[in-house]
């Protein structure tokens, strides 16, 4: 099989499972206890403000005519009007998008840059001070819940020592970048970088040890296998032995773990976006829920649904890419 | 060696960095909507923010509030939520309005006064414009009123509940007047008014779209939309062409935090000026920040514990009484919730027209209860308390201390279930008395200051979450209803709440308060209910 073809075939897949979470996330509505018209009507409001309310967003129609309705709309782009907001859920969706786009690839850098290296050194000392204190460090980073984290960052680093702002995020990167090649103004850029340190790390501390973990342990593996000894029985240095080929193949599982941990941070920083106030898909998704705001709901976890099978078709294909064995 | 064939490790860095440039610049682009490339600039200086800006030359008064959400809408009259009028109200205006401590006073209208049973007349006032610079007419009133009370003129407004009896409005003829017409006599709907009711302008709401209205604003009121990120953040400046004087605070942004620990962080660190709902734990990390204080008003919410009427144990009025006098409310307003409450002993709270001066709150008395318990027949009864978590101050913990105080009882048992608040407030108000739980928290808040509109819901018949049902208050609320001469019927509506503390058809709980966080810069009192109006800030004194 080419690599067109194989990619033409992951996406074929990655259509039906978007259309199989469409389908489950709409369903959902039917089955969850809780109204959506207790929310928009007040408490005390007549049954006749309520029929009312029901007739305007179309809730008593039924359930087929609505679930085509929202595939047609959903294939024109359209993912219909927030109930609580009456502003297309779509704009709101795509607004909050960059916010956690921003966050979950600040956190995977964060990750990257801080676990592989360790977990190589961790692998190459092994029962050593530097490795006990990698693993220790992952062991940490595992166990820690990111909510706590992040509160105690907040307040030992914003609070007591005022380094870093308590929340919020003060301006988005895009802009951020506009006022530097504009402009040739920094200050954006160092804004951002101040707001979205400590959630980078607060949402990129489990991600961390999770990599070095694993790279650790990959390490370990490849190094004990036969073809790392005979290249050094071969007299190879032992930095190309190390960083060239036992590296290499301890990352080809890494990638996998990336590209999904990626669609997980997505999906999953509402925590650490409701303690930095952040304004994300994450919060949107929560206070959506709370006001069981089904085109809201629906909309952002398509989009989330959406990212992960992007993800994985992109890791696919690096994947791919890097072991070509796998089109076969 | 097979591995060799791969592609180099460089290679493979670069593919890497590319996905992550891609993946990072895709974030960016995807913005559209309402992410604008407004930049910041004050926000380098985090920390100092608010201090800087209220710097220079000494005229900025620059001015942030934290709430718990966002407004969910821009649009006055299509919401019905706290958080949202706080914003909303600061662009847009009623009729009549209220003072801090709810005395109604003319706003847009320079009289008021009825013409006969179910008809009544605002004189609107001359010389007010819109924020687009477009004079105030009878006709924007009017249209503004009946936007809500009817559906065929525009939207179908969760607010036509809050003009009831309401009909509809119209321009007097030759005069600069708008009579509002009721169905009877319709007692309260000057309180209505002043409570409910934004006018906006006719034509500029016709030449836009629904979603246009929720986004953009254009009011009578002291401060003017100047930027709205949704969820982010909404700015306004004063507006200089305001009908009463222009605001001291220049310019006004609001903000969401839905953690508590965050806005307080927040505020102590300067990020902000003002905090909405600081938790009791809180208060005191507030008063030593040197920075801040508290500023707590009693609001206009009541909780309490509704025992369904037709239900065993609970159709026994004596059990009901007993489980009054089980519960040491004293001890939760001080040990739950530090004391920012005040006990009720009836469903109307102080302040409000029909309360009853001479009703106290249900004394603590164990032995009492445990009495009227044998009384009432349902010795060993077992009951359940559900709450929602996280809807009113300390809901749950409230909640847990009174099925505890209830279990101490030796012949009654009581324990906590915790609901999500959206599935039990959907039980309560699906019209059916039956889907209701026996026995639940709940918070009620009534902005009218008048007592019908708390015992009408809750406590007649046919009342929209009702969980009891008498005779004697269905007929005095029907006569209150009726009754023109104000001191008649005050006197009404206090008998009304003397029945309603004997027969006990809840646990009468606490007043809940709002309780804010304030830079010292800033000179502001709470209010009752729950309004944030920045029109009353000013500079503090020496600041």
């Amino acid at each position: 099989m080419s690599m067109g073809r194989f990619l033409l075939k992951r996406s074929a897949q990655g259509i039906l499972v978007v259309w199989g979470v469409v389908t489950v996330v709409f369903g959902l509505r039917y089955v969850t206890p809780g109204n959506p018209i207790t929310f928009v009507a007040p408490l005390d409001a007549s049954q006749e403000l309520r029929q009312q309310i029901a007739t305007e967003l179309g809730l008593n129609r039924p359930f087929y005519v609505q679930y085509f309705d929202y595939l047609l709309n959903l294939l024109q782009g359209d993912m219909g009007y927030s109930y609580i907001r009456g502003v297309e859920a779509s704009g709101l969706i795509f607004a909050r998008l960059p916010a956690t786009l921003e966050l979950a690839v600040a956190a995977s850098i964060v990750a990257v840059v801080i676990s592989i290296p360790l977990g190589v050194i961790s692998a190459t000392r092994r029962h050593e001070p530097a490795d006990y204190a990698a693993t220790s460090f992952s062991l940490v980073g595992i166990s820690t819940p990111n909510f706590w984290l992040g509160i105690m960052l907040v307040l030992i680093l914003s609070v007591q020592f005022s380094l870093f702002p308590t929340s919020r995020r003060g301006i988005g990167l895009y802009p951020a970048l506009t006022m530097l090649v504009t402009q040739f103004q920094v200050s954006g850029l160092i804004t951002w970088l101040n707001h979205i340190t400590l959630p980078a790390i607060t949402l990129g501390t489990y991600f961390t040890a999770l990599i070095t973990r694993l790279t650790r342990s990959g390490m370990l593996d490849e190094l004990g296998k036969p073809y790392v000894r005979s290249s050094r029985a071969k007299g190879l240095p032992e930095t190309l032995v190390r960083y060239k080929h036992a590296l290499r193949n301890t990352l080809i599982p890494v990638i996998t773990v990336l590209g999904l941990q990626l669609g997980t941070l997505i999906g999953g920083a509402v925590i650490t976006e409701a303690v930095f106030a952040w304004p994300g898909l994450g919060t949107l998704l929560i206070n959506a829920i709370n006001a069981r705001d089904w085109p809201l709901i629906q909309g952002s976890l398509i989009v989330i649904g959406m990212g992960f099978v992007v993800i994985n078709i992109f890791v696919d294909a690096l994947y791919a890419y890097i072991n070509p064995q796998v089109v076969h | 060696m097979a591995h060799d064939e791969g592609p180099s490790r460089r290679k493979f860095l670069t593919a890497a960095g590319a996905a992550a440039a891609t993946a990072s610049v895709a974030g960016c682009t995807g913005g559209g909507g309402q992410e604008t490339t407004t930049t910041e600039t004050d926000t380098t200086t985090e920390g100092t923010e608010t201090t800087e800006e209220n710097g220079g030359d000494g005229e900025e008064f620059a001015v942030t509030i934290t709430q718990g959400q966002m407004p969910s809408t821009l649009d006055p009259q299509n919401h019905r939520e706290t958080p949202t009028d706080n914003v909303v109200l600061h662009a847009y205006e009623g009729v009549l309005g209220r003072e801090q401590d709810g005395t109604i006073v003319e706003k847009l209208a320079t009289a008021y006064e009825r013409q006969e049973p179910g008809r009544i007349r605002f004189t609107i006032r001359e010389g007010v414009t819109f924020h687009n610079g477009d004079q105030l007419t009878p006709q924007d009133v009017a249209f503004s009123i009946n936007r809500i009370v009817q559906e065929d003129v525009g939207i179908a407004s969760p607010q036509s509940d809050q003009l009831a009896g309401v009909t509809g409005a119209e321009v007097v003829d030759g005069e600069r007047a708008v009579d509002v017409m009721s169905d009877g006599i319709n007692p309260v709907v000057f309180s209505l008014f002043a409570t409910y009711c934004d006018v906006m302008q006719q034509s500029w709401v016709q030449e836009r779209s629904k979603s246009e209205v929720a986004q953009q604003m254009n009011g009578t009121g002291p401060f003017q939309l100047e930027e709205y990120q949704s969820d982010v953040k909404v700015e306004f400046s004063n507006y200089e062409d305001y009908w009463r004087e222009p605001a001291a605070v220049t310019s006004l942004t609001f903000r969401a935090a839905s953690e508590s620990s965050t806005r307080v962080n927040q505020l102590v660190e300067g990020e902000t000026d003002i905090v909405v709902n600081v938790p009791p734990q809180d208060v005191s990390r507030v008063r030593n920040s040197g920075s801040a204080k508290i500023s707590a008003a009693p609001s206009t919410r009541v909780i309490y514990n509704a025992m369904k009427y037709n239900v065993e144990p609970f159709s026994s009025p004596k059990f009901r009484r007993a489980m009054n006098h089980a519960v040491n409310l004293d001890s939760i307003i001080e040990n739950v919730l530090s004391g920012f409450a005040d006990p009720t002993g009836q469903p109307t709270l102080e302040g409000f027209f029909g309360y009853n001066s001479d009703v106290n709150p249900y004394p603590y008395d164990v032995e009492q209860a445990e009495q009227l318990v044998e009384e009432s027949g349902h010795a060993g009864a077992s009951i359940t308390l559900h709450t929602p978590v996280g809807r009113y101050l300390k809901d749950l913990e409230v909640a847990q201390a009174v099925a505890n105080q209830i279990d101490q009882l030796s012949n009654v048992s009581c324990s906590v279930q915790q609901r999500d608040f959206g599935t039990l407030a959907g039980e309560l108000t699906d019209g059916n008395l039956e889907t209701s739980p026996d026995f639940y928290l709940i918070g009620w808040g009534n902005a009218t200051f008048d007592a019908s509109q708390t015992i009408i819901p809750l406590l007649t018949t046919d009342g929209a979450l009702s969980s009891y049902s008498n005779e004697e208050v269905d007929s005095m609320m029907e006569q209150a209803q009726s009754q023109g001469d104000q001191d008649q019927r005050e006197q009404t509506l206090q008998s009304v709440n003397q029945t309603l503390h004997d027969q006990a058809p809840w646990i009468f709980l606490n007043r809940q308060y709002s309780v804010y966080g304030v830079q010292n810069r800033i000179q502001w009192q709470a209010r009752r209910d729950e309004r944030i109006d920045a029109y009353a800030m000013a500079p503090a004194d020496g600041q």
